[in-house]
């Protein structure tokens, strides 16, 4: 990052290598939607090339990068509570199928659905602090940073982030059940 | 522990994370107690569900798009616009200077503009030029000359009305010289002879009651004092006594003692005569 910010803007390939399976993983289990989500990755690293000489070298890369997608993830929520967007179907070829499987689509009480179900039903600050925490597998340390609290504070939310994330998955089943 | 404080750390028993006497007495809190076996075995099933989610990948697309970005932007960095290349050298330095975090931020800012308030009010004062300042000097030299003007005319007025005959307006004019504050020779010496002389009562009190901003004047008091023997209204000639006795006039107590004690004057003015004596 220290050669993108002085100059060397091909580096960032390299970034973008490292980094972008993570952050698409984030976006789609923050958002729920693989299309929006390689448009906000692509929107973390253009942010990333228009900011770079406000990034301070301090061994903080991982934390400056999901400090900015964090913030794309609020635009894109404010944007998509705002108005909703349309789609070209001339597009459609091009993005990932987001269906689920023939065989899912005859179970609807297919656990990744529910789950994935149960994690849209969280509040969006509840799971992004637990898509870090589980799935990107940031260190309470390092979320505390990021959030700006304390070690104990993260480690109680994302405790209550499982234990709701856990209550709805369990509705949800026995309501499919039922 | 209790079970809140068992609960609490579930997270770090799980990640292998507490010190072994505590993981020690996690282990032995769950084989006895049963919410807490409960609740963590609902922690287990939904942290093994999380990690048994299929892992996601990006289209190809994200790719393309990617490396696409980076050519555009490659390219106009390489384009050597001046432009460009300023507004990076700006933006370096001022990453530079300024603190990042937006609370310094917020603070540089109220200092700054504290900073700009201050020495804006003290040092810098509006640019008056020379030519400027010419023209505000004749602009007040001009106000006063037509203030003194105004003045005067108003003083004129006063005089030809009060010559005029018509009982009602030398009222009037008697009247609104109450309101001149400065004492002016004209004004003052056309009331004593209003009061000398007007035939009318009303003007003569009227007269008396304009010259009392005057009483300090000597002149004043010894017209009004001369005019007192000759004025045939007793009620003018009371006013004309509680006027000297006012004035608080030595000079003045002879013309009193005479009123009070000649019987050509009417018994209230004899009376009202004595009391000014006393009270001088």
């Amino acid at each position: 990052m220290i050669a993108v910010r002085a100059g060397e803007i091909g580096k960032l390939g390299e970034l973008f290598e490292r980094h972008h399976g993570p952050l698409y993983g984030f976006f789609v289990h923050h958002t729920g939607d693989r299309t929006a989500s390689e448009d906000l990755v692509q929107l973390v690293f253009y942010r990333i090339l228009k900011y770079r000489h406000t990034y301070r070298d301090e061994g903080r890369f991982f934390a400056w990068i999901y400090h900015l997608a964090r913030k794309v993830a609020a635009d894109h929520f404010r944007r998509s509570n705002a108005a909703p967007r349309g789609t070209d179907p001339d597009d459609l070829n091009a993005v990932p199928d987001e269906a689920p499987h023939a065989a899912d689509r005859a179970v609807t009480a297919d656990d990744t659905a529910r789950l994935h179900a149960a994690l849209a039903a969280l509040e969006p600050n509840q799971r992004e602090m637990l898509v870090l925490a589980r799935f990107q597998h940031l260190k309470h340390e390092e979320i505390a940073r990021l959030y700006d609290l304390s070690v104990g504070a993260v480690k109680v939310r994302v405790h209550r982030a499982l234990k709701d994330l856990r209550d709805i998955y369990f509705k949800l089943s026995r309501e499919q059940t039922a | 522990m209790n079970c809140q404080r068992i609960q609490e750390s579930f997270l770090d028993y799980q990640d292998g994370r507490l010190s072994p006497p505590d993981a020690s007495a996690v282990r032995e809190h769950l084989k006895v107690c049963l919410d807490c076996q409960r609740e963590w075995a609902g922690l287990q099933e939904i942290s093994l569900k999380l990690d048994r989610l299929p892992p996601v990948a990006p289209s190809p697309r994200l790719r393309t798009q990617f490396y696409a970005m980076l050519e555009t932007h490659r390219r106009e960095s390489d384009s050597h616009s001046p432009f460009v290349q300023m507004r990076s050298r700006f933006d370096r330095l001022f990453s530079a200077l300024l603190p990042a975090r937006p609370a310094l931020q917020f603070a540089l800012a109220c200092l700054m503009l504290g900073a700009g308030l201050f020495f804006g009010t003290r040092f810098i004062h509006p640019a008056v030029n020379e030519e400027t300042a010419r023209e505000i000097e004749a602009l007040k030299k001009q106000l006063a000359s037509t203030n003194e003007q105004i003045a005067s005319t108003n003083q004129l007025v006063t005089h030809s009305i009060l010559q005029q005959q018509s009982t009602g307006e030398r009222l009037k004019m008697v009247l609104a010289s109450l309101d001149l504050k400065k004492g002016d020779q004209l004004v003052v010496s056309d009331l004593l002879s209003a009061l000398a002389f007007d035939p009318s009562v009303n003007v003569r009190l009227s007269a008396l009651e304009a010259l009392y901003p005057h009483a300090t004047m000597p002149a004043v008091r010894s017209a009004v004092a001369a005019s007192l023997p000759r004025d045939p209204s007793p009620l003018v000639q009371v006013t004309m006594i509680d006027f000297l006795a006012a004035s608080r006039d030595p000079a003045v107590s002879s013309t009193l003692e005479d009123v009070s004690r000649s019987q050509t004057y009417d018994k209230a003015v004899r009376e009202a005569a004595r009391r000014a004596l006393a009270q001088l």
